[in-house]
């Protein structure tokens, strides 16, 4: 139960790095196409202030918001494993990608149809984004099918 | 002894400010109005203003029309869309013609635009309705119009042209509308001195860019003077110039929603820098010249409306320098626009769908 407790919380925290790292490069990546002086330095910084002010100082942090999908969609996949069998990673990771999806398209009905994840915007943003719930998800199904095997 | 210096010097705090309150009072024009927005002044006491539902009204002699004018066209009254600015015609007194923006839905299309009519205001109808601008390409979002407008001296037309939200980074490209000041004839037509007219792939309307959402905006002795929402702080005053490049979302001084940062730069060469900054965020909303002699203490001041928490700033100028901030009328609430009367009253608009209509005298 600690173990699993721990497995989704780091599942929970990777997702939430990884979708700062997509919002921060989506940022970036626009801010050098328009001859910004970007240096590894100024991404590094700006990922950090990310990791901080995404968390505790935005609209909605975005770690809670994340943990709320996921505990949702592992709970419900949870259930499905009772009656399906399949491989828990692959379960899980499908768990992760749609928690993600759901979050990125179903904020905007809560803020007047704009998108507040701004890497969220265009479809390659959504893709990449549901990537990584899925490997964030992934993460979490690995975990629990080597727990069962030890 | 030290707490009866403090109180001493907290009481006499008090009374100067206090002192400073009485200076004015307020009068309602009109209340129980839907999303009050734009006003537009003819004279002492009659006046024009728009409801972001999509009314538009006219208070004569002082009192409230119960019908609102008729002939106005549809309007997309959703998120921030609705009828939005309106401006008289520099000779309003001889054509009757009047400027309003909005945001229009594209018939059997999710879309909707900024757009942009002229209209000749009869007894309580609109006629000859023209279409003089709509923003191009259409956007999915309800937000972020700017939709106020300024005449300048020469007579054409400025319209503020928000940056749809989700479409901030088009603010830095000429062939779009989103986050610009258009300027244009106002039957519509294209002054040839624009300066994008001839460069490729540029709307040839575009007059200045790198905006985001400019809700106020005026002219003075030639200067124009425009202010727009930042995201989480960042909103600015700028002066507005032709063909200048104000940098959203390249340099900023505010956040996204999401706290994340929108650009790690504040300022670059050949982008400018506005004249004021806010961090926080006021939100400012409406902006007027006080010109007037009721309050003379006032005069050459610049108002701006605030949403946030809601009062007025008065700004006062000292060449292209904001020298320094007073804040008015913070008893109101969210204020949405600011006006002035010829003869020196200020009229306010309260926000929200129960807003007011204030007039501001000398007590």
């Amino acid at each position: 139960m600690l173990i699993n407790s721990f497995n989704l919380f780091i599942s929970i925290v990777l997702a939430t790095c990884l979708v700062i790292l997509q919002e921060t490069m989506s940022n970036i990546f626009w801010l050098i196409s328009v001859d910004m002086p970007v240096s590894l330095g100024i991404f590094l910084n700006t990922y950090f202030n990310n990791l901080y002010a995404m968390n505790l100082s935005g609209a909605i942090p975005l770690i809670a918001l994340i943990a709320i999908g996921f505990l949702i969609a592992y709970f419900v996949t949870k259930i499905i494993l009772i009656w399906v069998k399949v491989s828990k990673s692959y379960a899980y990771a499908f768990a992760g990608a749609a928690a993600i999806l759901a979050i990125v398209l179903l904020m905007p009905f809560a803020f007047y149809n704009l998108d507040i994840l701004a890497g969220g915007r265009s479809v390659l943003g959504k893709t990449i984004l549901t990537f990584f719930g899925l490997l964030s998800g992934y993460y979490f199904g690995k975990k629990l099918e080597k727990q069962e095997m030890a | 002894m030290i707490r009866k210096i403090y109180i001493f010097l907290l009481a006499f705090i008090s009374l100067f400010i206090h002192s400073k309150e009485q200076n004015y009072s307020y009068e309602t024009i009109a209340e129980n109005l839907s999303h009050p927005w734009g006003i537009a002044v003819i004279d002492e006491n009659d006046l024009l203003f728009t409801e972001l539902s999509g009314q538009l009204r006219l208070v004569e002699d002082g009192l409230l029309k119960p019908e609102p004018i008729k002939g106005v066209p549809e309007v997309l009254f959703a998120g921030q869309g609705g009828l939005s600015g309106i401006i008289l015609d520099p000779d309003f007194n001889l054509n009757k013609k009047i400027y309003i923006a909005f945001s229009s839905p594209d018939k059997g299309k999710s879309t909707n635009t900024l757009e942009v009519i002229s209209a000749k205001l009869s007894a309580d109808s609109l006629e000859e309705v023209k279409t003089i601008f709509k923003a191009s390409p259409s956007r999915r979002t309800a937000a972020h119009y700017g939709a106020r407008m300024a005449f300048l001296d020469d007579g054409t037309l400025l319209v503020t042209s928000g940056d749809g939200f989700n479409y901030r980074e088009r603010a830095q490209y000429l062939d779009n509308h989103y986050g610009k000041i258009i300027r244009i004839n106002t039957d519509g037509s294209i002054p040839d001195d624009n300066p994008f007219l001839n460069k490729e792939n540029a709307k040839p309307e575009i007059w200045s860019y790198g905006h985001r959402n400019l809700q106020g905006i005026t002219v003075i002795n030639g200067i124009v003077y425009e202010n727009e929402h930042g995201p989480m702080g960042g909103d600015e005053l700028n002066i507005a110039e032709p063909s200048k490049n104000y940098g959203w979302p390249a340099i900023t001084y505010g956040k996204d929603y999401s706290g994340a940062t929108i650009s790690p730069f504040t300022e670059k060469e050949g982008m400018e820098q506005p004249i004021k900054y806010w961090v926080p965020s006021i939100a400012p909303s409406g902006m007027a010249f006080y010109d007037g002699n009721l309050f003379p203490e006032w005069k050459g001041s610049l108002l701006v409306s605030a949403l946030v928490p809601g009062d007025v700033r008065r700004l006062t100028l000292n060449g292209s320098k904001v020298t320094e901030e007073e804040i008015l009328f913070s008893d109101l609430g969210r204020i949405r626009d600011v006006a002035t009367t010829p003869d020196g009253t200020i009229i306010l608009a309260t926000d929200g769908p129960n807003g007011k209509l204030i007039r501001v005298v000398t007590k």
